[in-house]
């Protein structure tokens, strides 16, 4: 465990073509539809393209899920640079975002045409509805993963006050809040390893 | 078009993409509060329309930028929000990513790593609460909203087939004059 991770060096000294980065991301992108991004991404990189090893992706993942964004976009990010540099991940990047982009531009149009009518409304009501419902399970499938203790629990809360409720500037509050929740943590951690 | 306010959009979404952790329900607090109460680009009913065209269609929910450019400053503004959400979390992830590998496993790494979620947590109920807010739900909506969440909650169903049955219901509903 200790020693540098140096066993990707293997894959940086043979860049992967740009345009089979493309082809893949692209793909990727186009199969968006549904979520399930990290597996269909594990396939086509480690499974089908050979491009990392298991050990690498599941780095490669962690990283993305940490790094503010979204996560399959990172991933497709951080997997781009680290097989063809900068350019690698440019190519990527817009595989990825491509699809889905276009795809909101046809909803874009669509709307447009349709949002008089009353049936439309209503149906994008009710989208509305499982978007937000979807959002809620979201937090709750996370809240759930907090350390049961008063700090994590209390940051939380203050953290949808202020911003939800009080309405004070997103980006300053997580600038505050996120230095405050690391210091808790690593010294909740310093605890609980000390017994 | 309007240029200013596409402006405005842009300087909205770089630093909203460098502390979206969690990815792009976080901010939509910050972007229902910015761009309907504080700069007036969106009507609320506008916003709670796009939000639902952002979650039904694929891709990350971070591209509701995209719509609220396009609404802005149409295909011009659509390129040039998306391209303000992702670019600057990319080049992030470029800068640090590596970096941050290597350090995986120090103290304050895992600190960091695990310190994020409480923030995350916060943030995403706060965007259920404006965009609820916001929409005004009727009280049908609200219990749809509650039997979705138990049954995304309870059940493995994805979303594509509740958004489905959902869409289809209020579409019966609309026709028949119940809402």
């Amino acid at each position: 465990m200790d020693k540098p991770v140096d066993q990707t060096e293997s894959v940086e000294t043979q860049p992967v073509p740009a345009l089979d980065l493309l082809t893949s991301f692209l793909r990727l992108g186009a199969s968006s539809f549904g979520g399930g991004m990290t597996g269909w991404t594990h396939r086509e990189i480690v499974e089908r393209r050979q491009w990392l090893t298991d050990a690498e992706f599941l780095q490669t993942l962690t990283i993305a899920q940490i790094m503010p964004g979204a996560n399959p976009v990172n991933l497709a990010v951080y997997i781009g640079l680290k097989l063809a540099g900068l350019r690698g991940a440019a190519v990527s990047l817009f595989g990825m975002v491509m699809p889905a982009f276009l795809a909101i531009l046809a909803l874009s149009f669509t709307y447009q045409q349709l949002r008089s009518h009353p049936e439309a409304q209503a149906v994008l009501r009710g989208l509305a509805c499982v978007g937000i419902a979807s959002s809620l399970t979201m937090g709750i499938k996370t809240a759930r993963r907090l350390q049961a203790h008063m700090l994590p629990i209390g940051i939380a809360v203050t953290v949808f006050l202020t911003v939800g409720v009080l309405r004070w500037p997103l980006v300053l509050v997580v600038v505050a809040a996120i230095p405050i929740s690391i210091a808790a943590t690593f010294r909740l951690e310093r605890k609980k390893n000390r017994g | 078009m309007d240029d200013g306010k596409l402006f405005n959009l842009i300087l909205m979404c770089i630093p909203l993409s460098l502390v979206s952790f969690g990815g792009g329900q976080t901010i939509i607090a910050s972007l229902q509060h910015q761009t309907v109460e504080m700069q007036h680009m969106l009507s609320g009913a506008r916003f709670t329309d796009l939000y639902a065209i952002s979650r039904a269609a694929p891709g990350p929910g971070t591209m509701i930028v995209s719509l609220i450019g396009w609404e802005v400053g149409g295909l011009l503004g659509a390129v040039l929000a998306t391209l303000a959400i992702f670019i600057p979390s990319s080049l992030l992830i470029c800068a640090v990513g590596s970096y941050w590998q290597r350090h995986r496993g120090r103290p304050w790494a895992i600190a960091a790593e695990k310190g994020l979620a409480p923030v995350a947590v916060g943030l995403i109920f706060a965007g259920v609460f404006a965009v609820g807010h916001s929409a005004r739900f009727s009280l049908i909506e609200l219990v749809t909203t509650l039997v979705a969440g138990a049954v995304l909650l309870k059940t493995k169903t994805g979303p594509y087939p509740l958004l489905a049955a959902t869409g289809g219901l209020y579409f019966l509903l609309s026709i028949t004059g119940q809402v």
